[in-house]
């Protein structure tokens, strides 16, 4: 089985704002347990889209009763794909696990869309789909369901850590910003 | 910004990242971008991350994942455009 959720959001915030705190999300006070990010990929393609490819590790969070079938708990590789298309202000991003993907494969992708450059507002849409090849007694669906009761939180985290950056860049500009990154410390690796 | 996962990147990748930024803004966003202005950079910083890939073995997870990813198609996110999209349509 594979589960899915869905879910739309408006930010007040323009385009150019939006896809900008897109790519300067980490860190920020909603994302301690974020430890980097890089880019691997970029390109601009002939319809004048940005494509970017990014990897990000995050402090790993699975459940308690997978532990068991796990070498060993650490962090999670997650990698990024992201195309903006300036013309129509539409950003698509899709996101997904790298590793334990045996145990659970989280995909999500959002498709972002404001009027114009300047329009007050952007919406996104989240479509999340959860699926675990987990072969056996049941666990599988365990895994499923608890990935997707959590994922309502940490999506709830991340849209306030995007606000956070958004809000941050239109009142204090980008500077402070950045000095207010560079405040933020990450959690220690905490067990659940 | 975040760290490079591989800390000896790390000022590297801020050097691209603070030339990127600022080129989305204030060029490509507003269409003013000719060139790809962020190449100096870019080179060294992909250079550290690529060999720290290899180095960490994440290259090949990194390969797997892309050959399973659902969304990639012609460079498109099919996987994603499918459900935004029909769906729309339909309605």
């Amino acid at each position: 089985m594979v589960l899915w959720y869905r879910s739309e959001h408006n930010y007040d915030f323009n385009f150019a704002t939006v896809s900008l705190a897109y790519f300067i999300r980490y860190p920020n006070p909603f994302a301690s347990h974020v430890l980097s990010d890089d880019t691997i990929e970029r390109f601009v393609d002939a319809e004048g889209k940005l494509h970017s490819t990014r990897i990000i590790y995050k402090q790993g969070k699975l459940p308690r009763f997978v532990r068991p079938f796990l070498k060993k708990v650490g962090g999670t590789w997650i990698l990024e794909k992201s195309i903006i298309n300036p013309q129509t202000c539409e950003m698509q991003t899709w996101t997904s696990n790298l590793d334990h993907r045996r145990i659970l494969q989280v995909h999500e992708s959002a498709h972002y869309k404001s009027k114009s450059l300047n329009a007050p507002s952007t919406s996104v849409r989240y479509d999340v789909s959860f699926s675990s090849n987990f072969g056996s007694w049941g666990i599988k669906d365990r895994i499923e369901s608890w990935s997707y009761t959590r994922f309502g939180e940490n999506l709830n985290k991340s849209k306030k850590g995007m606000f956070f950056v958004m809000s941050s860049l239109k009142e204090h500009g980008w500077n402070k910003l950045r000095e207010m990154q560079i405040a933020i410390k990450h959690q220690p690796i905490v067990e659940e | 910004m975040s760290a490079s996962f591989a800390p000896q990147c790390t000022e590297k990748k801020k050097s691209y990242d603070n030339c990127f930024n600022e080129w989305y803004n204030e060029k490509f966003l507003k269409g003013v971008a000719t060139v790809n202005e962020c190449e100096d950079t870019w080179r060294e910083y992909e250079e550290c991350v690529q060999s720290a890939l290899a180095e960490k073995g994440i290259k090949k997870m990194l390969d797997q994942a892309e050959k399973e990813a659902p969304f990639k198609k012609n460079g498109v996110l099919t996987g994603s455009e499918e459900v935004s999209f029909t769906k729309d349509s339909k309605n």
